[in-house]
């Protein structure tokens, strides 16, 4: 696909004007005139990109608060687990795509810090008899590295859910092994073979072409790599259903109202939900772009999935 | 520690300026991030050095070069230059500006 790129690019490029626009629009496949869904909207692919960068755009201010609201404090244990399920050790590269505010890469900045503590513990443990040589060594070394070589690179495309993120992580004191990129998940800009850990939370929703997603993903991760995505999914068991779709429709959208004084993005919110895939087709498309060991685990009845592939 | 990553960023760009343009002595590119963190507020703010180890163009995934008079990533290739805003790189295509010819035609971003 680089490949493919680059020819039409220096064509184009010897052009004036917008040319860059262009190339754009080519290398997503005359995506502009393709139709597809937002919500329960059929739109062609660039008004669903450009709809849902005005609603992130409008709600990334409240995010986290309508986050807490919607979903009654319960996303929080749903990146927990997460993280639980990525166990990284120290060391580890993370690639938080669609992470605006930095909800996973905090709570990855955690784990490892805590693994690096109990790793440190037990260094320390085994070296109590050391000698004296050996400890004047020990001062020489680098210094402490609490963090031991990690790094989470929180990629997004929408500028105000970066800043909202970035503003976070200077109030909660973040600032080692953080980087922030403003960037498309469907084209990104990293190199291949770069990330031990990527993962998608509640993102891969509002990404208009999935398949290109999901190969670009394969793309940047080491073989070995683990693929991770947090998202909305399907309830099987129809009372949960039924109860999910009341709450869904009815109070959520007040709450964006109430809350973040916008009902549509969050009437957009809820749709997009209800037209993601189901479990099963999503691990479908995973194991397409070239994922091996591709396993979902329902998270409160399938209300939100954990889809997990693994470069291989 | 700045000093530290002073040297660490200095070994990096070095780097990234090898990949992007023929060699022509890395010694001469040598932009000191560490300026920038001192004087702060007066200048937008640098790029983290270690994430320019890992972006690329999006376009045609070849290492960028940090350009520092002008705060952007250049990929030499293709003649065009990603800005960054507050320390954050922008890799959206369309807001790049193309500096193959003349100054920015349309400087518009999208996200």
């Amino acid at each position: 696909m680089a490949a493919a790129a680059l020819c039409p690019c220096q064509a184009v490029l010897a052009r004036r004007g917008g040319a860059l626009r262009a190339l754009c629009g080519s290398v997503r496949g005359l995506a502009a005139g393709t139709q597809t869904h937002f919500g329960f909207q059929s739109v062609t692919e660039e008004e669903r990109r450009e709809k849902i960068n005005q609603v992130f755009e409008s709600v990334a201010k409240k995010y986290d608060v309508m986050n807490d609201s919607m979903t009654l404090g319960i996303h929080r244990v749903w990146k927990d687990i997460l993280v639980h399920k990525m166990n990284p050790c120290p060391g580890t590269l993370l690639l938080d795509v669609a992470g605006g505010t930095g909800d996973i890469a905090f709570r990855f900045i955690n784990y490892i810090r805590s693994a690096r503590e109990r790793q440190l513990q037990r260094k320390l443990r085994q070296h109590q008899n050391l000698s004296w040589q050996e400890i004047s060594e020990s001062y020489q070394e680098e210094q402490f590295k609490p963090l031991g070589d990690s790094q989470v690179v929180v990629c997004d495309i929408n500028k105000e859910m970066l800043k909202v993120g970035k503003q976070k992580a200077q109030y909660l004191g973040y600032s080692e092994g953080l980087s922030w990129v403003l960037g498309n998940a469907e084209e990104l800009p990293f190199d291949d073979d770069k990330f031990d850990v990527y993962t998608i939370a509640f993102g891969i929703r509002n990404v208009t072409r999935m398949d290109l997603a999901l190969q670009e993903a394969y793309r940047v991760l080491k073989p070995g790599g683990r693929f991770l995505c947090l998202e909305f999914s399907h309830v099987s068991n129809p009372i949960i259903s039924r109860l999910y779709d009341l709450y869904s429709f009815q109070v959520i959208p007040v709450l964006g109202e109430v809350i973040a004084g916008d009902w549509k993005s969050y009437q957009y919110l809820v749709e997009s939900i209800r037209r993601f895939p189901p479990q099963e087709e999503l691990k479908a498309m995973i194991e397409d772009a070239g994922f091996f060991k591709v396993d979902y685990q329902n998270l409160n009845s399938g209300i939100v999935a954990i889809h997990s592939g693994f470069k291989l | 520690m700045l000093r530290g990553g002073g040297r660490g960023a200095a070994a990096v760009l070095r780097r990234a300026a090898a990949g992007g343009r023929a060699a022509s002595g890395g010694h001469g590119q040598q932009p000191d991030p560490e300026q920038g963190h001192g004087q702060g507020s007066a200048r937008p703010q640098p790029l983290e050095p270690s994430l320019l180890s890992f972006l690329v163009c999006p376009l045609s995934k070849r290492p960028l070069r940090y350009e520092e008079a002008t705060n952007e990533l250049i990929n030499e290739e293709l003649g065009i230059a990603y800005p960054i805003i507050d320390g954050i790189p922008n890799m959206i295509p369309e807001a790049a500006r193309m500096i193959r010819k003349k100054p920015p035609a349309e400087d518009s971003k999208q996200a």
